[in-house]
């Protein structure tokens, strides 16, 4: 076991940390022109009305019933992509890494994580389409084996489908962030779990799956931000029934219909805060798992 | 009136015609030169197989000899407006120099102080109530939702909305977009109501959530955004859309599979677009040109070649300047006699009840 | 000697068949452009369109300075806040976070109104200037899976004892970033370099409003309103993309002092 670590260093302007303060500064710097600045411009907007005056009427109307219900479904839609995409994209991971699968299969299957990751959109949406819808690939197939997917209640015009959508990049993003933790899980604790007479399943609950933890909740809290941001795909596969927050939003920005500019960014500004909030109780939770790590 | 007075009176007269007419020549060759001088022209959210906007734009860079820049083809009205609004102390070209937006966009955009007035030279010629008096927008062209129908997939093509109902479309209705922020959807479902027979926006809108809300629930109705892809692989075999579009992916798709295009015999709805130049805008001299280019004969012509009506459409047919062939390739002239070109007041109002209403009538429960 | 674990394949074959199936029913519905037989038209039409070339090109290069720059921001902000500001961590990880919720639409039009050619720094004014602002925007855009990665990688490998057994060797902190430290997260590194390879070659809207000559603006004008030819440049960009994360992947082999973490 590695020697148990000095105590948590406090950000004071020591000497010592100074060079630390320096070292981060270029991310705070870059952070601010390019992503905080910008986001001042949202921040402005969502409490100004159409003609520039001060209002916390865009912020009241967030809690109208079909906007709370928006957000709702968003947090659904993305907790849900992001369990199970942290779950199977975990086992691939797992797979990839531990499976004493061929050499050539790993650099394979990752360069193929990284290109699937951002493959959403129309062109995902589409190919979900073609796959499993009415007409779809997939479901003709089964049709001519017998099985007919639609009659047994299966649609992909549904949360489920978008759900199931989504994971196609929750997946390889999950296993891509994963990947570099189980790379560091030594094979020693392993030989050492099991000299000691742990069975594989105790090693992995009491030794393997603590160590990895805060790098799980925090892959999958990218899964859920990730999941939450997202509106191409689920305007090109759901857009008429399912009203995620983006889909909102970008209606109101770009409008054809409504079009209330400041509404939308008070809704870019709730997604904000949720974002905030998951991050914070990951944040919590981490803390708690990591305590007697360090 | 003594001679003299008469003598001047039309020494006057001429003066000011003979100033006139070779004024505007003038003024188009000063116009050309200025532009020439700005050197580039930025425009936005014109898809090349909208209205045949590809070969507008090749005409005017190829006549002209400008750069253009095309930003973001897929925007919406919108994001033209939310462009200008960016880019007010930009000189780049990444400002948006003239826009082509929503009927509701042009008071709007004027209101905010965001475009500036200009009134092309055939200003006579188009509609009063396509234009704003003073010159800040000017209606371009206009098209009627029609169907777009899969013939390889529906045997039995629909001709009206009520035929939309029928068992034989079992899953192959679709609209483009959410009716809720899309305004193709929007007037879709504004269409449907008025092929009811209702003439109060709010009551044809209201009439047209209850048919969707009866396809939705006779399982007629498909939750997709439909688009030719969709058509051709069988998801979406009907889609509702402007005629323009739909003709274009008719023509995009060769025949496969072969789509037939139909405008509903009752509840026809036409869309009118408006052009406008940007008040901020780096070039607008090259701005004042390219509208010279599209309301110019040559450029009206260019719209319906690209299946959208323009807006001088019948001052073109009275004095024969469209090619046969080009009348020929659109559909039946009596389908657009009947087309209702709904005023701001009348939009605003069937958008209004369409957007609260969709879920509440449609019912797209979240089907888990 | 490994084993393959049955456990594994099993993983492996089911996932295999989830993630090629949308791909198979892609690439066959882009091989029907000819109607009634299988062709590859939609592909020749596609390569025939122009800018296909220069358009991925383009990309690639900004995919490559965004990469350089994030991996430049990503690791040593990872590193001293791991080492010595840990409660920076909730801060810093929120504002990776911030570009996955804030439509990029907002972003762009951000960057436009702050750096545009009336401003202080009028990057907007110039080819040159705007190609660096799209660079930086990607570098945000890309930021919360590169640091996702790279802080993962971090914590797998003890930072505080490699430090100290560097520095008690004489070590300076640049030769410590540079020799200790990167070498041994070579996979995170990777990782976040496919994310943001993938994430600059598909990106539309900031390439479009900013205008400059993108990949992402090219897909859209070919993609736009037809039917197959989109469903044959989604196989293209997938294989292309793909082949361009090999090539990272090689290099990142052979980088020097790049030893598998295995």
């Amino acid at each position: 076991m590695s020697a148990i670590a000095p105590t948590v260093a406090r950000p004071r302007i020591t000497l010592s940390n100074l060079g630390a303060w320096f070292g981060v500064a270029p991310f705070f710097i870059f952070a601010l022109m390019f992503l905080i600045a910008p986001t001042v411009y949202l921040l402005i907007g969502a409490f100004q009305n159409h003609d520039g005056g001060f209002t916390l009427d865009n912020l009241a109307r967030l809690g109208q019933p079909s906007i709370r219900n928006s957000y709702l479904l968003s947090i659904e839609v993305s907790f849900t992509s992001a369990l199970f995409g942290a779950l199977f994209g975990l086992c691939l991971a797992l797979a990839i890494v531990r499976g004493g699968l061929p050499g050539w299969l790993r650099p394979t299957l990752m360069t193929f994580s990284g290109v699937a990751s951002n493959f959403a959109g129309v062109p995902l949406a589409f190919a979900f389409i073609a796959t499993l819808g009415r007409m779809g690939f997939i479901t003709v197939l089964l049709n001519n084996l017998g099985l007919d997917l639609y009659a047994a209640g299966f649609n992909i015009f549904t949360f489920t489908g978008l759900t199931l959508t989504y994971l196609y990049f929750q997946i390889p993003l999950m296993i891509l962030v994963v990947t570099p933790a189980l790379d560091g899980m030594k094979r020693e604790w392993n030989e050492a779990a099991s000299m000691l007479g742990a069975s594989q399943a105790q090693y992995w609950r009491m030794v393997a799956l603590p160590v990895l933890w805060p790098s799980i909740l925090g892959a999958s809290l990218l899964l859920f931000a990730n999941a939450f941001g997202a509106i191409a795909t689920a305007y090109a596969l759901t857009g008429p029934s399912l009203n995620i927050v983006p889909i909102l939003l970008y209606a109101q920005i770009r409008g054809d219909v409504l079009h209330d500019p400041n509404l939308g960014y008070a809704l870019a500004l709730g997604m904000l805060l949720i974002t905030g909030l998951s991050n914070f109780a990951y944040i919590v939770l981490r803390a708690r798992s990591e305590r007697w790590l360090k | 009136m003594n001679v003299k007075m008469a003598l001047l009176g039309s020494v006057a007269m001429l003066a000011l015609g003979g100033a006139a007419a070779p004024a505007f020549a003038d003024g188009m060759d000063d116009l050309v030169a200025a532009a020439k001088k700005e050197g580039q022209l930025t425009v936005i959210a014109l898809p090349h197989d909208w209205c045949g906007y590809g070969a507008l734009i090749d005409s005017f860079k190829a006549k002209y000899g400008l750069t253009i820049n095309e930003l973001n083809p897929d925007g919406g009205s919108g994001d033209e407006v939310e462009a200008i609004k960016a880019n007010k102390t930009n000189k780049g070209p990444q400002a948006p120099d003239v826009i082509d937006v929503g009927l509701s966009f042009g008071p709007s955009a004027k209101a905010d102080g965001l475009i500036q007035p200009y009134k092309v030279s055939t200003w006579a010629s188009i509609p009063d109530s396509a234009k704003d008096a003073e010159g800040f927008w000017t209606g371009d062209y206009y098209g009627v939702l029609a169907m777009a129908v899969n013939t390889d997939i529906v045997k039995k093509v629909p001709a009206d909305w009520g035929d939309l109902k029928s068992a034989d479309y079992k899953a192959s209705v679709a609209i483009v977009g959410d009716p809720r922020t899309a305004n193709q959807a929007t007037m879709a479902v504004y269409a449907a109501g008025l092929a009811g027979g209702a003439t109060d926006p709010a009551k044809a809108a209201a009439d047209g959530l209850n048919f969707f809300a009866d396809i939705n629930k006779s399982g007629n109705f498909v939750p997709v955004r439909g688009a030719s892809a969709t058509i051709a692989q069988g998801t979406t075999p009907i889609v509702v859309m402007w005629d323009y579009n739909a003709l274009a992916a008719r023509d995009t798709l060769k025949g496969n599979p072969k789509v037939a295009v139909v405008v509903p015999k009752s509840g026809v709805i036409a869309g009118v677009y408006v052009q406008a130049i940007s008040a901020y805008a780096p070039h607008p001299s090259a701005a004042k040109l390219w509208m010279e280019h599209l309301y110019s004969d040559e450029g009206q012509v260019g719209w319906l070649k690209g299946y959208c009506h323009p807006i001088r459409f019948n001052d073109l047919v009275a004095n024969k300047k469209i090619p046969a062939d080009v009348l020929a390739a659109l559909p039946p002239a009596e389908s657009y006699a009947k087309a209702k070109f709904p005023t701001l007041a009348e939009q605003a109002a069937a958008k209004d009840v369409v957007a609260k209403q969709w879920d509440a009538i449609v019912g797209a429960t979240v089907a888990k | 000697m490994k084993r393959s674990s049955p456990g594994a394949w099993l993983a492996i074959i089911l996932g295999v068949t989830y993630f090629l199936a949308p791909l198979i029913a892609t690439f066959e519905f882009s091989l029907r452009l000819k109607r009634g037989e299988y062709s590859f038209e939609a592909y020749r039409l596609v390569f025939e369109s122009g800018n296909f070339q220069s358009s991925f090109l383009y990309s690639t290069t900004v995919a490559l300075a965004t990469i350089v720059i994030g991996v430049a921001l990503a690791v040593p902000t990872a590193y001293w806040v791991q080492l010595r500001l840990p409660r920076l961590r909730g801060l810093v990880e929120f504002i990776t976070l911030l570009p996955l919720v804030i439509p990029a639409i907002v972003l762009v039009f951000g960057y436009i109104r702050l750096y545009d050619s009336s401003s202080v720094l009028p990057l907007t004014g110039s080819a040159f200037g705007t190609n660096i602002l799209l660079t930086l925007g990607y570098v945000g855009l890309a930021m919360p899976y590169m640091y996702r990665s790279v802080d993962t990688g971090l914590r797998a490998i003890d930072v505080r004892t490699l430090t100290e057994a560097a520095e008690s060797q004489g070590a300076n902190w640049p030769t410590i970033l540079l020799k200790v430290i990167l070498p041994n997260i070579r996979s995170a590194i990777l990782s976040g370099a496919f994310l943001t390879f993938a994430i600059v070659i598909g990106e539309f809207t900031f390439a479009s409003l900013l205008n400059r000559p993108a990949f992402g603006p090219y897909l859209q004008l070919i993609g736009a309103s037809r039917a197959y030819e989109p469903a044959a440049l989604a196989v293209m960009a997938f294989a292309i993309t793909w082949a361009c994360m090999g090539l990272i992947q090689l290099i990142g082999r052979g980088a020097p002092g790049a030893q598998d973490t295995r």
